[in-house]
């Protein structure tokens, strides 16, 4: 391992001394970097390599922030048209796109499998970024979920924070309608274009799109008909405030019209951003869906860090990823601090910041928490074709609110998605 | 003049004529035509991503078991059958009242209407995604007036998010059509209407029977630019779904279906060229069918 | 004795033109609703943007202040407007070019070869974007402003308007600029533009329009920041993982100040120009 590592930094200082006689000397040593939240993983970034250029001045950042989509469509217009020039030497890519990018364009991402010690990350970050058993990406964020609910709106509904621990979605079901009774506030916000709550509960019975071999899993789901079919209440209990779109959505429990969010752990710097809201909100595990199998652990998102073969940085950039996210235990705890970013590497965890209790949510150990659940999440395979099933699952949703029968349903994604996936 | 030899009239004539349209004609050869082939070559290929393989018209198959491309063409169909018509009327009946004689205000009315055209589409999307969202300002007017009970679902409801995109193109391009109508209205001779109100000829006859036939050329010439336009849809679907073309794909258009299977889908390179030439195709045969409509009448 | 026009024919007169005006109100009001939602929200913060709140804030420096810490404005703007403006001159010029020389020397390739071009118009962009991509990326253009111009100078719709607007121009004028031994690209530039300037000015208005808001093709052809337009930066900040509207409602405002004053500026040329191209 150390003989690699400084093997890399040899390559990387002959490189930099190569590249002085270069036309394009002017960015030697210059590491271009692409994600997409500036609060979060751009910042999260821009901490990683102040804390490396202080350790090692040559090499600097250029952290490039675009949107989510327009990231992912450069991305692919880059490597499509073999214009590698164009790409930066890091991409931040969500892990249910990994292995589409991985399969489509092989050769495109810097295996990492020689220089990461991959045995120290959650086991299920490194699968989906493996290929033919080499590992391609660095294990960044995770994306397990939790049950924020407000205790103001829930006690005035006469809910105590024990009345929503380890609840069935049948009982959330029933809150919501007191709540809403009480207070007059809905108990959720539902996105109907966006698959992504289908996905947390389908997880949480440790089911996906796909079988472990990568088969379409569609109509012999459980999982995912117990997931639709749990929508399908709550679209006819009415007890959700619709939106359109992520900005809609986050803007429901932003501005305090609903009682409550399901999601991943990187919400929790949207929610603590609302000061006057402290105090107000805590942290359950999300409801089981009562079926076999499931749980009260799921994840939705999450990315990895991912190095491009071409990138003329590229040794810079493995020694850089290798030696802050695989290795800086004390990095991992200012960004859980200051961002909300519950990372992959499981040495992070017994840090101080892990233990501490948060003043925002009352003074619980909510990060103590998302540790624990987040060895709970089952292991699924993402698959090469998750956002083409995804579109199909979106596309039947508002058929969900109209009643329609959840076997049909299924039978019409299953159609769909064959009709996508070739 | 050395242009006495008729030879010498038809070689000047030649350089100067080549001459002139050089430049462009490099240009569309270099960035228009030489990419189109290259998308109909890309049409027989298929595979996931740079792994292409040779497919005949195995993408063609694929098209006929698609459903989402059965959408997305429904949809995009919709779309310019219903909007297209409607701005057209609209268009024209706002330009014949700009027209009214003496009218007072004519260059205020004429800016505020042409106004739309000058918001960017990322602009306009992000206003009407906040004016048409659940709480937002249109909702609220309508249920102050009574016209609803329940705020209307714009972006989650499959038929409403049909609406809103229409009611947005509409809102977008109404004032740029009715540009043209005006302009071409103020060409024709003011005599004829002033003889057939004298004649008694009401306003709506004077309308059909007179500005619409005058206005033949340019109301062909603006149907067909709409209809182009409408067909390959993409800027407003694109920033008011978030890229989704929902909800449950009511609004997904070809171009969109094509961004999606080359940047979000795994990419399928060979397939969306494919799509291509369905629009190709559709506004060939469509432009062909409205010369078509207005030189039979003539 | 001239008779007096009855009672019923006169109110039939003042009718249409009450109908008239309260026709048009709507209508103008309707299309210039929008913007003045745009100047409400700008006043406003994220959440009463969210909530619908319908009348003005207090926001209105934050939001400014907020963008302007956000955003490099000053670096967008000369994006922004050397791209929109350089497209513009140079898609006027060869499209201008094109129109006169397909109008004035007529032939029957140069005639279908004009119909060629027209069919151009029916190609969706969609299906050019892969190819062009390639092609830029050969030539080691990303990520450059030229790569945005190439593709859009050559614009069908443009050279089919100069070609129509040309058919007015007074033929009399170049066969007296002939006689006294002008040649052809003479007559052109000091006779054909000088007459023709309200065409060039719609010409003018209606590009820079286009090109202004252009999205699809610089966002992807775009990689950096530091060339980014304002276009890509209002979409980048809606689509943020926290967008802050208020922030959006002043990107969105000076995204459409430019093309505003354009249309402003050149509002009396542009509709003349329009009134030439459908004769």
């Amino acid at each position: 391992m150390y003989h690699k590592t400084i093997r890399s930094r040899f390559a990387a200082a002959a490189f930099a001394g190569a590249s002085l006689f270069a036309s394009t000397a002017a960015f030697a040593g210059e590491v271009t970097i692409w994600c997409w939240d500036p609060n979060f993983n751009v910042a999260i970034m821009k901490e990683a390599g102040e804390r490396y250029t202080a350790k090692h001045p040559e090499t600097t950042f250029n952290i490039v922030d675009f949107a989510k989509a327009d990231v992912e469509q450069k991305l692919q217009t880059a490597l499509s048209s073999g214009t590698t020039d164009a790409l930066p030497d890091i991409v931040l890519i969500e892990d249910y796109g990994a292995q589409k990018y991985l399969q489509s364009f092989p050769g495109a991402f810097a295996e990492l499998s020689g220089t990461v010690d991959y045995s120290g990350f959650a086991p299920y970050k490194v699968q989906l970024m493996t290929v033919d058993g080499k590992v391609y990406g660095m294990p960044f964020d995770s994306g397990v979920t939790g049950f924020y609910y407000r205790k103001d709106y829930l006690e005035q509904a006469g809910f105590k924070p024990t009345d929503v621990q380890d609840i069935t979605w049948d009982r959330f079901i029933e809150i919501g309608k007191q709540v809403e009774e009480k207070t007059g506030k809905k108990m959720m916000g539902l996105d109907i274009t966006d698959a992504g709550f289908t996905r947390i509960l389908m997880q949480s019975a440790g089911q996906w799109y796909f079988d472990a071999d990568g088969n379409l899993n569609i109509e012999n789901n459980t999982a995912l008909k117990a997931a639709l079919e749990t929508q399908q209440k709550i679209l006819q209990a009415g007890i959700y405030k619709p939106s359109s779109g992520w900005t809609e959505w986050v803007g429901s429990f932003t501005s305090g019209d609903v009682a409550s969010v399901t999601t991943g752990v990187w919400i929790t710097g949207t929610v603590k951003a609302q000061a006057d809201q402290a105090g107000k909100w805590g942290v359950a595990p999300i409801p089981s869906l009562g079926i076999e199998g499931a749980g009260h652990a799921s994840n939705l998102g999450g990315s990895s860090w991912y190095v491009l073969e071409s990138s003329a940085e590229k040794a810079d950039a493995i020694a850089f990823l290798n030696e802050t996210y695989a290795k800086d235990i004390d990095f991992y705890q200012k960004i859980l601090t200051e961002r909300g970013a519950v990372g992959s590497l499981l040495a992070a965890r017994t840090g101080d910041a892990y233990m501490k209790a948060d003043d925002f949510f009352g003074g619980e150990t909510v990060w103590q928490n998302f540790s624990d659940w987040l060895s709970k999440v089952p292991p699924v395979n993402y698959g090469i074709f998750t956002n083409e099933v995804d579109t199909a699952v979106t596309a039947h949703l508002p058929s969900l609110a109209q009643g329609a029968k959840i076997d049909e349903v299924l039978k019409q994604i299953q159609s769909q998605a064959e009709g996508q996936i070739q | 003049m050395a242009l006495a030899k008729p030879g010498g009239l038809k070689r000047y004539y030649d350089v100067n004529g080549w001459l002139f349209i050089a430049p462009a004609l490099a240009l569309i050869g270099i960035f228009l035509i030489y990419p189109i082939f290259r998308s109909l070559f890309l049409s027989f290929y298929s595979g996931k991503g740079m792994m292409l393989k040779f497919a005949g018209f195995g993408n063609i198959t694929r098209l006929s078991n698609d459903p989402v491309f059965l959408k997305a063409l429904i949809n995009t169909t919709t779309f310019f059958v219903i909007q297209v018509p409607i701005m057209i009327v609209l268009a024209l009946m706002l330009a014949s009242l700009l027209n009214t004689d003496k009218l007072k205000f004519a260059g205020f009315f004429r800016t505020a209407i042409f106004l739309p055209c000058v918001a960017s589409l990322v602009a306009y999307s992000v206003l009407f995604k906040s004016m048409f969202s659940v709480d937002g300002v249109i909702n609220q007017a309508l249920m102050a007036v009574g016209l609803i009970g329940t705020p209307i679902g714009w972006l989650t409801e499959p038929f409403w998010a049909k609406v809103l995109v229409i009611l947005a193109i509409t809102w977008r391009w109404t004032g740029y059509n009715m540009i043209f109508y005006l302009a071409a209205l103020q060409n024709i001779d003011k005599s004829i209407y002033e003889a057939a109100r004298i004649d008694g000829v009401p306003a709506w006859a004077r309308f059909v029977h007179l500005t619409i036939p005058m206005l033949k050329p340019v109301i062909l010439f603006t149907t067909i630019i709409s209809t182009i336009g409408t067909i390959q849809l993409f800027d407003e679907v694109y920033n008011l779904t978030e890229g989704k073309g929902g909800p449950a794909d009511a609004t997904i258009t070809l171009s969109l279906y094509i961004y999606n299977l080359t940047f979000r889908f795994m990419p399928s390179f060979g397939y969306a060229a494919t799509i291509s030439y369905v629009i190709v195709l559709m506004v060939a045969v469509l432009s062909f069918l409205q010369f078509y409509a207005a030189r039979d009448r003539s | 004795m001239r008779p007096t026009p009855a009672p019923s024919a006169r109110a039939w007169r003042i009718l249409p033109g009450a109908a008239t005006y309260i026709a048009l109100s709507i209508a103008a009001f309707v299309s210039v609703f929008p913007f003045i939602w745009m100047l409400i929200s700008s006043t406003n913060t994220s959440i009463d943007i969210i909530k619908g709140k319908t009348s003005f804030g207090d926001a209105f420096s934050t939001n400014v202040a907020n963008f302007f810490t956000l955003v490099d404005v000053p670096l967008v703007f000369w994006n922004s407007a050397k791209v929109a403006i350089l497209t513009t001159l140079l898609t006027i010029a060869v499209s201008s070019l094109a129109g006169y020389g397909f109008e004035m020397f007529r032939s029957k390739m140069r005639d279908r070869i004009y119909s060629l071009v027209l069919l151009t118009l029916m190609v969706p962009f969609a299906a050019l974007m892969i190819p062009l991509f390639m092609m830029m990326g050969k030539a080691g253009l990303i990520n450059t402003h030229i790569a945005i111009l190439l593709p859009t100078i050559a614009s069908a719709f443009i050279i089919f308007y100069f070609r129509q607007s040309t058919k007015a121009f007074p033929t009399e004028l170049r066969d007296a600029a002939k006689v006294d031994g002008l040649k052809e690209w003479q007559i052109f530039l000091y006779i054909y533009v000088p007459v023709m300037r309200s065409t060039f000015a719609a010409a003018f208005v209606i590009v820079f329009m286009t090109s202004w808001n252009n999205y699809l093709w610089p966002l992807i052809v775009l990689q950096s920041n530091e060339t980014k337009t304002i276009t890509l930066v209002v979409s980048s900040l809606a689509s943020a993982y926290y967008p802050d509207f208020g922030v959006v409602m002043i990107g969105t405002i000076l995204a459409t100040l430019p093309t505003l004053l354009v249309f402003f500026i050149m509002q009396r040329q542009f509709v003349q120009g329009m009134l030439g191209s459908v004769k």
